[in-house]
């Protein structure tokens, strides 16, 4: 069966796609599913339960959560997809270079990532926010790195067993040059744990951006992040529980679709660890 | 074995030299001289000057570092810019509290996490083992600060069964310190427990498919003697170095857990030193958390000797 195939055929994956998609397109239609301006105060409601005009009910400004936690997903999504995309990027092109030239450059790149490796992931980031100060993109660049290394050792891990295959000495025999050789050759064949990677990633993204923004060290108020939003329920949770409970939702539903989805993928594309 | 065990220890010895140098450079990156910081803006230059003096940052940054990894080798982190004390003091002031949340955070994980974990195994491909699984990924899924927050308003503030915000040390009073850490180590050790759990089950998975346990059972020994006995200690091996890892994620979630919870632990302490840009403790509160993850993972490395004898030889 093809992977495809085999994909659809796994029902909890397709959960996690379906929980995907729908993120997807909530945030790009956040402008007209949120039924309010999400940074719109309004005085005269500040605090109010849930109701059929603030369905989340609102917050201590009178914003209304609901469209709040709707242009979270936004942020959520761009943070995380984007964050996983730098990862991979360096990881990629650092475990490649690793995994094929080996030497003293493999060495002393490996012990770095190792290092890396030696920080609780969300330790390093708030250390670089730390550094960088709150900013959506600061955030990016400090997951970016948390993340850097898993893609590079994943990666550097198939490149040693991969360039000892027939294919990749029939390739060098065939006179191609080392980037053909990488990019042609090698890389595609080490694409599966990559992509499980990269899934399960993005679920520990959207945590560790959360995590972040709760701490007050990811992205700035008053933006809507699902971590922001939380930060500023704290204070009113006695009195107005319904300000935690659905950004906390929201980010569960995000995370489990991805966790599925890597789960699925897992299963799909490498059997032996299901 | 001592040799295994020696060659351990130095192999942490460059990684965290690296370690060191990048929380080094990492903090020198921050914007700001840290002498205004002491000072206030409005320091005359001349204060300014003297304070760089003392504080040695007049010199090259290279000169700085051999200084700091110096001085830090004989276990001296510097003094934090606003209470004026020994940064290790204070790190070892607090950094009690933490342990004793992780550890309890990883006991709780280890009781909830195996029971269902070698359970699932043996009724692999069942419905018992789909249920198991899904439950294993919403739990992981589920971020841990907000499942605090939900835990103290319905356990603490709805049903009134632990105690809300403050902290008692075990080591003083030990049941009316527990019930302090019952909820914060809970909602700590949930995402890894969910991830141990999945690991004790892969593990025992591969482990009950192998022929000395067909053989156990074929001599007619009972099917939990089978799975206690012979399959779990070598199914635990994988399991425990998955726990040095996890180990690590509970010493980042402890920062969280912390400000949630309001512990006076070493998490929560680097949180407010980096709101009040108190750099010295950064430095070392980053620098002590890394070393004390190494120190778990190669105690955890020592150990799986235990389970799997062979990783000595080879």
């Amino acid at each position: 069966m093809m992977t495809w195939q085999r994909l659809v055929a796994h029902k909890t994956g397709m959960l996690g796609l379906v929980i995907i998609l729908l993120n997807v397109s909530v945030a790009f239609t956040a402008p007209w599913v949120a039924t309010h301006d999400p940074l719109g105060m309004d005085i005269l409601n500040r605090d109010a339960p849930p109701s059929m005009d603030h369905i989340f009910g609102t917050d201590d400004y009178g914003r209304d959560i609901f469209s709040r936690v709707v242009y979270g997903t936004r942020i959520s999504l761009y943070i995380s997809l984007l964050s996983v995309l730098v990862a991979m990027v360096c990881g990629i092109g650092i475990g490649a270079f690793s995994g094929y030239y080996r030497g003293w450059a493999d060495t002393v790149i490996m012990r770095f990532m190792d290092a890396l490796m030696s920080f609780p992931a969300i330790l390093l980031a708030i250390g670089i926010m730390a550094v960088r100060g709150g900013h959506i993109n600061n955030v990016v660049i400090a997951l970016g790195v948390v993340y850097t290394p898993r893609f590079a050792r994943i990666v550097r891990g198939s490149f040693l067993s991969l360039k000892e295959k027939e294919f990749v000495e029939a390739a060098v025999a065939g006179g191609n040059g080392d980037l053909v050789i990488i990019f042609r050759h090698i890389l595609p064949n080490c694409m599966a744990p990559i992509i499980v990677q990269a899934t399960v990633s993005l679920a520990y993204a959207i945590l560790a951006e959360a995590a972040l923004s709760f701490l007050g060290l990811g992205a700035p108020p008053p933006a809507p992040s699902w971590g922001n939003i939380l930060s500023d329920a704290r204070n009113f949770m006695l009195d107005a529980p319904w300000m935690t409970i659905f950004p906390g939702i929201a980010i569960t539903f995000s995370v489990l679709g991805f966790n599925l989805l890597g789960d699925a993928l897992r299963d799909v594309l490498d059997p032996r660890l299901k | 074995m001592v040799r295994y065990i020696i060659k351990r220890i130095l192999y942490i010895i460059p990684t965290l030299f690296i370690v060191a140098f990048l929380i080094f450079f990492l903090v020198h990156l921050i914007p700001g001289d840290p002498a205004l910081v002491i000072l206030g803006e409005d320091a005359s230059p001349e204060n300014v000057k003297v304070v760089r003096e003392t504080l040695g940052l007049d010199k090259p940054l290279y000169t700085q570092f051999v200084l700091w990894i110096g001085k830090v080798g004989m276990g001296d982190f510097g003094r934090s810019i606003f209470t004026k004390r020994p940064v290790i003091d204070d790190i070892l002031e607090r950094f009690p509290v933490t342990l004793v949340l992780t550890t309890l955070a990883m006991i709780f994980s280890l009781l909830i996490a195996l029971p269902p974990g070698i359970y699932a195994a043996v009724h692999h491909n069942t419905r018992k083992d789909y249920t198991f699984m899904f439950c294993t990924i919403l739990g992981v899924s589920i971020p841990g600060f907000w499942l605090g927050l939900m835990a103290l308003l319905f356990f603490s503030v709805k049903l009134g069964w632990f105690p809300t915000i403050g902290f008692v040390p075990m080591w003083e009073d030990f049941f009316v310190g527990f019930r302090y850490m019952v909820l914060p180590s809970m909602t700590l050790g949930l995402f890894m427990a969910a991830v141990v759990a999945r690991m004790i089950r892969s593990s025992m998975l591969e482990v009950l498919r192998l022929e000395y346990v067909t053989h156990a059972r074929a001599k007619g020994l009972g099917e939990w003697k089978v799975i206690g006995k012979h399959a779990l200690k070598n199914a635990f091996g994988p399991t425990l170095t998955t726990i040095g890892i996890q180990y690590g994620m509970l010493l980042g979630g402890a920062v969280i857990t912390e400000t949630v919870f309001s512990l006076p632990g070493l998490g929560k302490y680097l949180v407010l030193s980096i709101y009040s840009r108190d750099y010295p403790v950064v430095q070392g509160c980053i620098l002590f958390f890394a070393l004390t993850y190494m120190v778990i993972n190669l105690v955890v490395d020592i150990l799986y000797v235990y389970f799997d004898p062979r990783i000595v030889y080879e």
